[in-house]
């Protein structure tokens, strides 16, 4: 989390309109949901890998890596949607007869898994895409500029701000149990948990309080106004890719249903 | 010329909720335009009477005055007042509270009302000053604590305050980072003739920097006088968990034990080498 974040921050594309970058990573999400093909997310995944390595200057085996975060949870979730149960054996490919049911996989399970596998990963690149290139300071200034409800912003900013101390005093907490073995065993390692993290509470707890000092000291009035920096300037030519880039898309996603025949299986 | 005094306490008394008393029957004043100490011991009350100043905290008893008025608490007054009472506080991870450096600074000058043309002026102006403009485009929690405590300071100093109030600016800083942030603050304090107040218990930088000091112990004032006259009253420095500058503490053994003859105290090194060139001269 703090990688990506620090990521963003040394991206090529940092400085880029972050409109710009918000509307291509949505839309193009939105088009890979929409199309729910194979080969249209393996071309988001290709584009946005393309976009966050080459244009963003990510390193490539680090992109890998992160594509291996949700892995694990998409394999699961996408063999339950593949494994079917049933009485008659013929409806599947391959079965493992239990008692007298069957355990297998069906055309339409494997399909639908495939689809569902390869459309969050596109989805995800996209995400990627958008968090490897964009500081969240930036992210929010798009929601305030969106007019998006001022608490809901302010609290996204506050949290995200607190949320690198939080885990610094955590940190520095476990360090401290652990030098005086605090998780030497189960037992000792449930009680150290426990107390880090009431003690976590508690500071909080404090800290909220000492942030609302500190903000009335300078004139705080209920809303964290506040000037930002001068952003790249806008240019509607920005958009021209990411508009062209998904107009394409569909196209080929609607000729594919059109004269694709079997292949709208992919 | 006589200074006027920018801050004055009389009986000023605070208790918090739970029955402490962290002041008692403090009088002090502030004089405009110069560096004021205010030393002592952990849980002195410095902190209390800090957010005393400008209004956080309202006295159980007592009053505060600024530029001779007594403070008023209402919404509006409150405001003004803490427009010209700036304080920085002593973690700056309590004042920050936006992840983009540029923006944290805006929020004084922008609770303000004024326009962002005047902001953004005032925002470069404190960074300028504050050293930090090459931190402009970084985020709060990739910055150094010596390089969030210049935020911190920006951030109070973009509101152009009239009194600069530090709670413990110089704890956990490197010695280098000491000696820098108590440059910016006198160079600051000079060349805007801002008034300064600072607690800290970092002995030696108060004959240093300061015109004057306080010491408190246990919520009252017991001391008060220019550095020097300070801790020329060694017994009382001592029993506050306090101790003489170090200069001042050599002068003190080597005139005591070692029969060194010197006409005048000495509390910083540059006073000691004139003292004791004197001595030198004396002997020829």
């Amino acid at each position: 989390m703090i990688n990506i974040d620090h990521l963003a921050y040394t991206s090529k594309l940092k400085n880029t309109d972050p409109r710009q970058k918000m509307l291509f990573a949505l839309l193009t999400m939105g088009v890979c949901l929409w199309a729910d093909s194979v080969v249209v997310s393996i071309l988001v995944l290709l584009i946005m890998g393309w976009a966050t390595v080459c244009q963003g200057g990510t390193r490539f085996s680090l992109f890998c890596k992160l594509l291996m975060v949700p892995m694990s949870f998409l394999i699961l979730g996408v063999v339950a949607v593949a494994v079917d149960f049933s009485g008659n054996e013929l409806i599947f490919i391959y079965s493992v007869a239990l008692d007298k049911m069957y355990l297998g996989v069906t055309q339409a399970g494997l399909q639908n898994a495939l689809h569902l596998f390869f459309k969050a990963l596109g989805a995800v690149a996209c995400l990627y895409y958008l968090s490897l290139s964009t500081p969240m300071i930036d992210v929010l200034a798009v929601f305030r500029r969106l007019k998006m409800p001022k608490l809901l912003v302010e609290m996204m900013g506050l949290i995200y701000r607190f949320i690198f101390v939080f885990l610094e005093t955590a940190d520095n907490m476990v360090t401290a149990q652990n030098s005086r073995l605090g998780y030497s065993g189960l037992s000792a390692g449930y009680r150290s948990l426990a107390a880090l993290m009431s003690t976590l509470f508690i500071r909080a707890y404090k800290r909220a309080d000492e942030l609302y000092t500190a903000l009335e000291a300078r004139g705080y009035d209920g809303e964290l106004n506040v000037v930002e920096e001068t952003s790249p300037p806008y240019k509607w030519t920005g958009f021209l890719q990411t508009v062209g880039l998904n107009g394409l898309l569909v196209i080929f996603v609607l000729w594919m249903k059109e004269y694709g025949g079997g292949v709208v299986f992919w | 010329m006589v200074k006027d005094d920018i801050l004055e306490t009389q009986g000023l008394s605070y208790t918090y909720a739970d029955g402490t008393n962290a002041l008692r029957q403090v009088n002090l004043n502030i004089k405009t335009g110069e560096i004021t100490a205010v030393l002592g011991g952990n849980g002195a009350g410095k902190s209390t009477l800090f957010l005393n100043f400008n209004g956080i905290l309202k006295p159980s008893s007592g009053q505060v005055f600024f530029h001779g008025k007594p403070l008023e608490y209402s919404h509006r007054s409150l405001q003004e007042l803490r427009r010209k009472v700036g304080i920085v506080f002593q973690d700056p991870d309590t004042q920050l509270f936006s992840a983009s450096v540029y923006q944290d600074i805006s929020f004084g000058p922008v609770n303000m009302k004024l326009p962002e043309k005047e902001v953004r002026i005032r925002v470069a102006e404190a960074m300028e000053r504050t050293g930090i403009s090459d931190l402009k485009n970084k985020a709060t929690h990739n910055l150094s604590f010596g390089q969030k405590k210049r935020v911190a300071i920006a951030g109070v100093l973009a509101m152009k305050p009239e009194v600069l109030v530090l709670d413990e600016p110089t704890a956990g800083l490197d010695p280098m980072g000491v000696s820098e942030i108590m440059k910016l603050l006198k160079e600051t304090q000079q060349e805007l003739g801002l008034s300064v107040v600072i607690s800290t218990h970092d002995i030696d930088l108060v004959p240093l920097y300061c015109d004057y000091a306080y010491v408190m112990d246990k919520g009252e004032i017991i001391l008060k006088g220019s550095p020097k006259e300070v801790f020329s009253e060694k017994k009382a420095i001592r029993s506050v968990h306090l101790r003489l500058p170090r200069i001042a503490h050599l002068m003190e053994i080597l005139k005591d034990k070692d029969d060194f003859e010197f006409r005048e105290t000495a509390v910083t090194i540059s006073e000691a080498r004139k003292v004791l060139k004197d001595w030198k001269n004396s002997r020829i």
